[in-house]
């Protein structure tokens, strides 16, 4: 079953009078629980993408369906609840809420679903503790490390138990041991909570992580690369 | 909410810098709104109790010609319309359940005539019968020097406040009948001429009206030198005569009685003989019980059985305790106005003129001040919250990645503005009743008019109301939301693409 079906999706950016097409008619589909890796140059229209399809921006044209339901014509209260129960984010530079502690950034999308504060916390141990990052519950993010606070992001991005977990350049900003754990970390969580991820990249050496590479250039997607 | 609190208490802390420059400001605006409403009322209360129980009372009598109903401290020349039905009005007070006493006075500007330089000077006089005054007022006056006059005594008590501009003036100290010169009680210029100081026990003043051109100058003989019990620089301005002298003094004799002095021989040089004089200068100014019968000023004085048939210029009125006061007003209108005493009640705070308004203008400019300072504040606080807010569009816009609603976010600096506001503004609060509480037991005076109207008496002594307190909490929260709103919008306008552009 498909989790995300795309066709003919545009997206331009106007910059002043000059419109820059970011994305020139993309079709796409994702099956429920894949591992897929978007790579592309840098420009290409990959974060894009990864946006428009999680809810973080708007198609200029095309239809987009996530969990089956056209995303494009809905208004922001709408667009919001999709993005807090159906989709987890994972971004480049591990954006956690520095005056909550671990714990509570893991927990912070529960409360936002008006979760009992107990039932929150149940999960976010457990989601802790899965991270490996038990020890760190009550330190503040400006206490952890890079690849600690991208741990927090993988938790945080999946106590919701979303339907898809997006991930941009999850290994951007870190050293190539530390990325690499992430990206185990990503796998075995996908293979724990049998959660679809998706997660864009330019690094060559990510790409063995995943099991289907869609391969995007100028805005439009080119033949996938078999995946490892 | 808790977790919008959490959010809100500990983004505070972060940004101590700006959390207390907000909170500096919002602190000074709660302390400075409570102590100044604590100062009004105080004001107010100070005004009320010391004209009411030291002055004139809850309700004045006043003449229907009277233009004004202010009574006591009205434009130079503007003359109190006499009264000349008291016998009427005390049968209608006599009736009323309500009154508890009252008094009739005279009250009127005179000029002070300085024998040796001509210069004339200005008091207000009083005209009353001593004893009832007293028992109208008991606790009104301290005779510093002298004493009371006897009964029926003709005399002036001089306020000590008056004495010390007089002699600035004349260079004369004033001194009771018999009296000596007090070293303490001698003004600073006085005392610096100790050794020749001019002194005299008696002053001529001659009364002032604007629709009588019969009045006289009268020697009162100086019985005592009074403080007022508060307010004494501005009640300081009116000297307490005998009703009699007073009278004498502005005229309230008719034009017939001021003829009969004129010798016969001069009369039929004048061709007076015979005429109605009242005819000539009629109006109500003129005691009427003497105009059937014009004889001079002696005979007519023992004509006046009682000084009650006499002229006076307003009635001091005092209702019992816990009389509800407008219905009482006007219910004594009615009653007046149906006897055709010619006179009607005003409440105190209107027969008192611009000091009765005062604790309303002072207010009003405390109010509008504070206002200033509230809405300099707004802006201050608007301008630091929105640039928290942009400066936090990272924080903020993964926030509504994540899946928190625009009124999350929203709330969440509606939370800090009102941690904010109930912390400092509540210590400002706090802060300004302790001020108020503890400025009376430092028993500040002054001697300066326009102090002694502010404190409402003699000392500083601001009094804090439960309204006070609750319209200063009703104005932080104004500001809490008016300064919250555009940067709430702000921060509720940042999309997760903006966060995700910053990076």
């Amino acid at each position: 079953m498909n989790i995300i079906e795309i066709s003919a999706l545009r997206k331009d950016y106007s910059l002043g009078s000059t419109v820059v097409p970011a994305l020139r008619g993309v079709d796409l589909t994702v099956a429920e629980g894949d591992f897929m890796s978007i790579i592309g140059p840098s420009g290409s229209g990959k974060t894009t993408l990864l946006n428009v399809i999680g809810c973080i921006d708007y198609a200029t044209a095309g239809s987009v369906k996530v969990g089956g339901r056209e995303i494009t014509a809905l208004s922001d209260r709408q667009i919001t609840d999709i993005r807090l129960n159906k989709i987890g984010f994972i971004f480049q530079t591990f954006n956690l809420i520095p005056v909550l502690d671990v714990i509570e950034n893991i927990e912070f999308p529960l409360l936002l679903m008006k979760r009992s504060a107990a039932e929150a916390r149940r999960r976010a141990d457990q989601l802790i503790e899965e991270v490996g990052l038990k020890e760190h519950a009550a330190h503040r993010p400006a206490e952890l490390s890079g690849g600690q606070r991208q741990r927090v992001a993988i938790a945080r991005a999946l106590v919701t138990n979303p339907d898809i977990v997006l991930a941009d350049e999850p290994t951007a900003n870190l050293d190539s041991v530390t990325g690499a754990s992430i990206l185990e970390l990503m796998r075995r969580m996908n293979e724990l909570e049998h959660t679809t991820f998706i997660f864009s990249t330019h690094d060559a050496n990510v790409l063995k992580y995943a099991r289907r590479i869609v391969k995007i250039k100028d805005g439009l997607l080119e033949k996938e690369p078999a995946a490892a | 909410m808790r977790l919008i609190f959490t959010i809100a208490w500990r983004n505070l802390l972060r940004h101590k810098g700006k959390s207390l420059v907000i909170g500096v400001i919002l602190f000074t605006g709660a302390f400075l709104m409570t102590l100044g409403n604590g100062v009004i009322s105080g004001m107010a209360a100070g005004i009320e109790k010391n004209i009411i129980d030291g002055f004139m009372g809850d309700i004045v009598l006043i003449s229907d010609g009277q233009k004004t109903d202010n009574i006591l401290m009205n434009m130079m020349g503007s003359s109190i319309e006499p009264i000349n039905s008291y016998k009427e009005i005390k049968k209608v007070l006599a009736a009323q359940p309500y009154v508890r006493s009252y008094l009739p006075v005279g009250k009127n500007l005179a000029m002070l005539l300085d024998e040796k330089t001509s210069t004339p000077g200005f008091a207000y006089l009083i005209g009353v019968d001593f004893a009832a005054y007293r028992k109208m007022f008991p606790d009104n006056l301290t005779v510093v020097e002298g004493n009371y006059p006897a009964q029926g005594e003709r005399a002036m008590l001089f306020p000590d406040s008056q004495r010390s501009e007089f002699y600035n003036f004349y260079n004369i100290w004033f001194l009771p009948e018999g009296g000596k010169v007090v070293k303490e009680n001698l003004s600073p210029e006085a005392l610096a001429d100790i050794a020749s100081l001019p002194v005299s026990s008696s002053v001529v003043m001659l009364g002032m009206t604007s629709g009588i051109n019969s009045t006289s100058d009268i020697r009162f003989p100086i019985k005592g030198i009074v403080r007022y019990g508060a307010l004494n620089k501005i009640f300081g301005h009116f000297c307490l005569v005998d009703i009699e002298s007073y009278r004498e003094c502005l005229g309230y004799f008719t034009a017939a009685d001021m003829a009969a002095q004129v010798p016969k021989e001069e009369k039929k040089l004048l061709g007076l003989e015979g005429s109605d004089l009242d005819s000539l200068f009629g109006g109500d100014m003129m005691v009427t019980a003497y105009k059937k019968a014009p004889q001079p000023i002696k005979a007519a004085k023992q004509a006046v059985k009682s000084a009650e048939d006499g002229t006076y210029n307003a009635v001091f009125l005092r209702v019992n305790p816990g009389v509800e006061y407008r219905p009482a007003l006007a219910r004594l209108n009615g009653a007046l106005a149906a006897a055709g005493t010619g006179v009607h009640a005003v409440p105190w705070s209107k027969a008192s003129g611009p000091i009765g308004s005062m604790a309303l203008i002072i207010k009003s400019a405390l109010f509008i001040f504070v206002t200033l300072l509230f809405c300099v504040a707004v802006i201050i606080i608007v301008n630091t919250l929105t640039m928290s807010a942009l400066e936090r569009a990272s924080e903020l816009g993964m926030m509504r990645a994540v899946g928190a609603q625009k009124p999350f976010v929203a709330g969440m600096f509606l939370c800090e503005t009102g941690v904010l506001s109930a912390v400092f503004g509540g210590f400002g609060i706090l802060a300004g009743i302790a001020a108020v509480r503890v400025i009376p037991l430092l028993r500040i005076t002054t001697d300066n008019d326009m102090l002694q109207l502010l404190y409402g008496g003699n000392f500083f002594n601001p009094l804090l109301s439960l309204s006070g307190v609750a319209l200063t909490a009703l104005q932080l929260l104004g500001v809490t939301i008016a300064a919250a709103l555009y940067p709430m919008r702000v921060a509720a306008r940042i999309t997760p693409l903006d966060a995700i552009s910053r990076d």
